[in-house]
């Protein structure tokens, strides 16, 4: 029997102390893996150093799908927080572009950026608006189509707003999911195909952090192929 | 950094976690420096001021006493404000990273985004840094 004034937790709160109380042992887990890898305690062959790698890889997959999971309940709970200041978006993008260029180039992938030279700074969170954006770009990588992925970025001034849009020449999103891009979980068939370890959190994630910052956030299907995603920012006045 | 003839630093660990004491006790250990542990905040504290520690990695979420109020009252202890402390916890939100640092902690360092050689890069920095300001 449950005492009398047991009051039944909300799901956003079990949500969020659980995936807090998960992050002690991805942290000791990880640490563990780390320390193998860094063969302080005698060397390992080859498979065994790729194992321990796609243990670790996995661990850090967990890890995200933890902090996503914490900022969804935030978000759900009207608790998730902003430190706002201004920044210059471009200088963010570029920087971005810089830690992608990797991985896009391996990719087969070619990034564009196309602003303005001198253009406002905006007002938010720069790491929340940097974590948009990185997540907006992956999915540009990660879904490309066969052959030469191309991405062209665009930051212009329209009115009060910056307006940022990301084009690629990628798989595109079925018509029929158009009002469940933004949604929680919500992945495209193609894309839990092309890569098994998206959380369907991410974009979830960017509009509320784009809509908390006073913009709006959208995409369209391209006339030819792929697709593009679109936000605005207040402009720092 | 820890040359031969000169005495190891000594760095204090926070931390109420077994696994992660074990596993940093080793990689200091490995890297040179002299690694003494506390389990909750009171015996961190309590450590703090009888061990005098060139250093201190600090948790946040510990029993008895949380991070936060060790730090503060650390740093309003003048026999032991100078000593450089390195928060290494799993709150990973800006508002308690911003608290930690204006408590005065040097860094602020969230377990699962940094790995095991990146905290011994951080402990070397930051008692180099020590050094230069007491020369």
């Amino acid at each position: 029997m449950l005492p009398d004034d047991f009051t039944k937790p909300k799901v956003s709160e079990v949500v969020s102390i659980t995936s807090h109380q998960l992050k002690t042992p991805i942290s000791i887990v990880k640490a563990y893996l780390e320390a193998l890898l860094s063969e302080d305690y005698g060397k390992i062959n080859d498979k065994q150093k790729e194992y321990l790698g796609d243990a670790l890889e996995n661990i850090k997959r967990m890890s995200m799908l933890v902090n996503h999971l914490l900022d969804v309940s935030r978000i759900e709970e009207r608790r998730y927080e902003l430190q706002s200041q201004e920044f210059s978006l471009k200088e963010v993008t570029e920087d971005i572009i810089r830690d992608f260029f990797s991985w896009a180039q391996a990719s087969n992938c070619q990034i564009i950026l196309k602003t303005e030279k001198k253009l406002p700074l905006t007002i938010s969170d720069p790491l929340k608006i940097r974590q948009v954006i990185e997540n907006i770009i992956a999915n540009a990588i990660k879904y490309k189509s066969p052959g030469q992925g191309k991405i062209e970025i665009s930051i212009k001034k329209e009115n009060n707003m910056l307006l940022f849009s990301c084009q690629d020449n990628g798989i595109g999103i079925p018509e029929d999911d158009f009002s469940k891009v933004f949604s929680k979980f919500y992945r495209a068939e193609k894309a839990v195909e092309m890569d098994p370890s998206g959380t369907g959190l991410g974009l979830y994630i960017d509009k509320a952090i784009i809509e908390l910052s006073g913009g709006k956030i959208w995409y369209k299907n391209n006339p030819d192929a792929g697709v593009t995603f679109y936000f605005t920012l207040p402009i720092a006045i | 950094m820890n040359e031969k003839l000169e005495k190891p630093k000594k760095i204090l660990m926070i931390e109420d976690d077994i696994f992660l004491r074990k596993i940093y006790r080793d990689k200091l250990t490995r890297a040179g420096f002299e690694f003494i542990e506390a389990t909750n905040g009171e015996e961190g504290l309590s450590k703090v001021l009888s061990e005098k520690p060139d250093l201190v990695l600090l948790d946040l979420i510990l029993p008895r006493k949380n991070g936060f109020d060790v730090l503060a009252e650390m740093k309003m202890n003048v026999n032991v404000h100078h000593i450089p402390v390195v928060i290494l916890s799993n709150l990973a939100q800006e508002s308690d990273r911003k608290r930690g640092l204006a408590l005065g902690a040097e860094d602020y360092l969230v377990k699962t985004e940094v790995t095991l050689a990146e905290v011994v890069e951080k402990v070397k920095v930051w008692l180099l840094k020590q050094a230069n300001k007491s020369k």
